[in-house]
């Protein structure tokens, strides 16, 4: 017998105890709310000639289009792999998953699918469906600043999801791994945000910013299309080649985390 | 053949010392117990059987395989952990069906296992809803599932009331009769160990103090209980108290009992038509037991805490 039904039933075991009903359902019906809203919006207050580029009118609509709509699958996420495997390795939930024909590798994968893919697929099935729903021409128009600002709000959220793995595998308790990670997404996304801008606004140099931007490779493409409209007021204005750097820096750091991870969780999980 | 082999393990946690160069061997279609008391180092030498804990030192085979990150030996054990946690939001029969699926079993299997576990009227319940003993008795059943060669258990019964722990003893000289499953079990609580085990290892400050099967151990370290059947109970314990090997002398209408040092029990053979002679007693019967596991344990521990010095027979008195 091979792996494929006892990991297919794990994962949705697993599944089942991350979504119990109607976390999903509500999940679901929140984005395609926020959907129409943002439609809604659009259709009023947002035009092309506020911007100098149809890149950065692109960027822009989905951007604004898009935030909401990651911290409100982020949200499963964080609880999801903080909470909810820092709980399954403190009350031996895991113990139970570990005495099953699978490596832990495929355990983790299992987990992962359920805690982090599934909100991350919801999230792009939802948002692209609304695109093509609503402002279908700006997708045909300019679909690869489309696909680099999907790409570009990605990153950080799968960074996180990364470290959360890591918070939730060393603490091995679920709630310190929740607040713990709570934590960090403060520090991660406000505090260092607010430094890096304001020691760029304080000395007019652009390291802060580009240091900020292989955390969240957004930064940059917003700074590229934006030009002196962006945050920094043209203090940092990237080549298009720059941003594909950052964004392909961000995957990077994200490739690293999950590495250190399932390694971890391979090789030296001891519980 | 041994399905498990452990050899000179040890694992500390920071200073504390848990398992220091334990070895220990589990036959095939054997029920071994593994004892000792709270701290002894009982259920870190299960997790690193299992291969959830990596040991400092030593090796650890089962089925002659490493179990750490091994997934085919997992299909071979069954594994009931001290602390049983299933996912909680699943009703019983389904989780089962699910793990009936994850083993390549038919689903069928499952009210088989809570059927033998006596867990059929709380198939529509949901996990967490089971009290603690349903949710042994549950860890029990999910064990059973796969049909395993090998089930390894950390402290079963723990959590059972007496007729419900009578009945997972049952349960596992039945399964070791009916389907040769070899078990690894451990506990603090020796009598029931005693009940079903035909070997133990008896472990303290993560060491094996002692370890073979019941009877060797009893005659290696036991005091031998020994019955006198007597129409003279009386006159023949007073007699026998003033034996200096006798550790144990308790005189009642129908006999005298007594605890014979291991090898000491031919001497009492010797003795006792003697001393039946002086007191005017006539022998009926005169039988000798094995000591309980409980004793044998008592022993051991004291053996351990004599700082590793040679065990002397006058430490039983």
């Amino acid at each position: 017998m091979g792996k494929g039904r006892p990991f297919l039933e794990v994962f949705t075991c697993a599944l089942s105890e991350d979504y119990w009903f109607p976390i999903l359902e509500l999940l679901v019906l929140l984005c395609a709310l926020w959907t129409f809203f943002t439609a809604g919006i659009a259709g009023v207050s947002g035009s092309y000639s506020d911007f100098i580029t149809v890149e950065a009118f692109t960027h822009n609509l989905v951007y604004s289009y898009t935030w909401p709509l990651i911290i409100l699958v982020g949200i499963p996420i964080l609880k999801n792999i903080a909470y909810g495997l820092g709980s399954d390795v403190e009350k031996g939930i895991i113990h139970t998953l570990f005495s099953y024909p699978l490596t832990r590798g495929h355990i983790l994968t299992a987990r992962l699918l359920s805690a982090l893919v599934i909100p991350l697929l919801l999230f792009l099935g939802i948002s692209i469906l609304g695109f093509f729903l609503f402002f279908p021409d700006v997708i045909v128009a300019n679909p690869g600043t489309v696909a680099l600002t999907y790409a570009a709000q990605l990153s950080p959220v799968l960074l996180t999801a990364g470290l959360l793995l890591l918070l939730a595998l060393r603490l091995r308790r679920g709630v310190p791994a929740l607040l713990t990670g709570l934590t960090l997404c403060f520090v991660l996304f406000v505090i260092f945000n607010s430094i890096a801008n304001s020691i760029a606004q304080g000395t007019g140099s652009d390291w802060s910013l580009k240091i900020y931007a292989v955390i969240t490779p957004n930064l940059a493409l917003q700074e590229y299309c934006l030009g002196t409209l962006g945050l920094s007021s043209g203090i940092w204005v990237p080549s298009f080649s720059e941003v594909l750097l950052y964004i392909l820096a961000g995957y990077l750091l994200v490739a690293v985390v999950f590495i250190i991870a399932y390694v971890y969780f391979k090789r030296w999980l001891s519980i | 053949m041994s399905l498990i082999q452990v050899d000179d393990l040890a694992k500390s946690y920071g200073k504390v010392v848990a398992v220091d160069g334990l070895s220990l061997r589990v036959e095939e279609g054997s029920i071994m117990g593994l004892i000792g008391p709270n701290g002894a180092g009982k259920t870190t030498t299960i997790k690193m059987i299992l291969g959830l804990l990596r040991p400092d030192r030593g090796s650890v085979r089962v089925f002659g395989e490493e179990p750490w990150d091994n997934s085919d030996i997992k299909r071979k054990i069954g594994i009931i952990h001290e602390r049983a946690y299933f996912p909680s939001h699943h009703r019983v029969l389904d989780y089962l069906q699910r793990v009936c699926r994850i083993f390549g079993k038919p689903e069928s299997r499952a009210r088989e296992v809570l059927a033998l576990t006596k867990l059929e009227d709380a198939y529509d319940r949901t996990i967490k809803t089971l009290s603690a003993g349903m949710s042994q008795r549950f860890a029990m059943a999910h064990a059973c599932v796969s049909e395993p060669a090998l089930i390894i258990a950390d402290e079963p019964t723990s959590n059972l009331d007496p007729e419900a722990r009578s009945d997972l003893l049952d349960l596992i000289l039945k399964l070791r009769h009916d389907e040769h499953v070899t078990f690894l079990l451990s506990s603090d609580i020796v009598p029931e160990l005693d009940r079903v085990c035909d070997s133990v290892a008896i472990i303290n400050q993560g060491k094996v103090w002692a370890s073979g099967g019941l009877t060797e151990l009893s005659e290696r370290l036991g005091a031998l209980p020994t019955r006198i059947s007597t129409d003279n109970p009386e006159g023949l314990g007073e007699l026998m108290r003033e034996l200096e090997y006798v550790s144990r002398v308790e005189a009642d209408s129908e006999g005298v009992s007594v605890g014979v040092l291991a090898g000491d029990d031919e001497r009492l053979y010797e003795d006792v038509p003697r001393l039946a002679k002086e007191a005017k007693a006539k022998i009926l019967a005169i039988e000798t037991g094995r000591a309980s596991l409980e004793e044998l344990f008592r022993v051991a521990v004291k053996y351990g805490q004599g700082g590793g010095r040679r065990w002397e027979k006058a430490d039983l008195s």
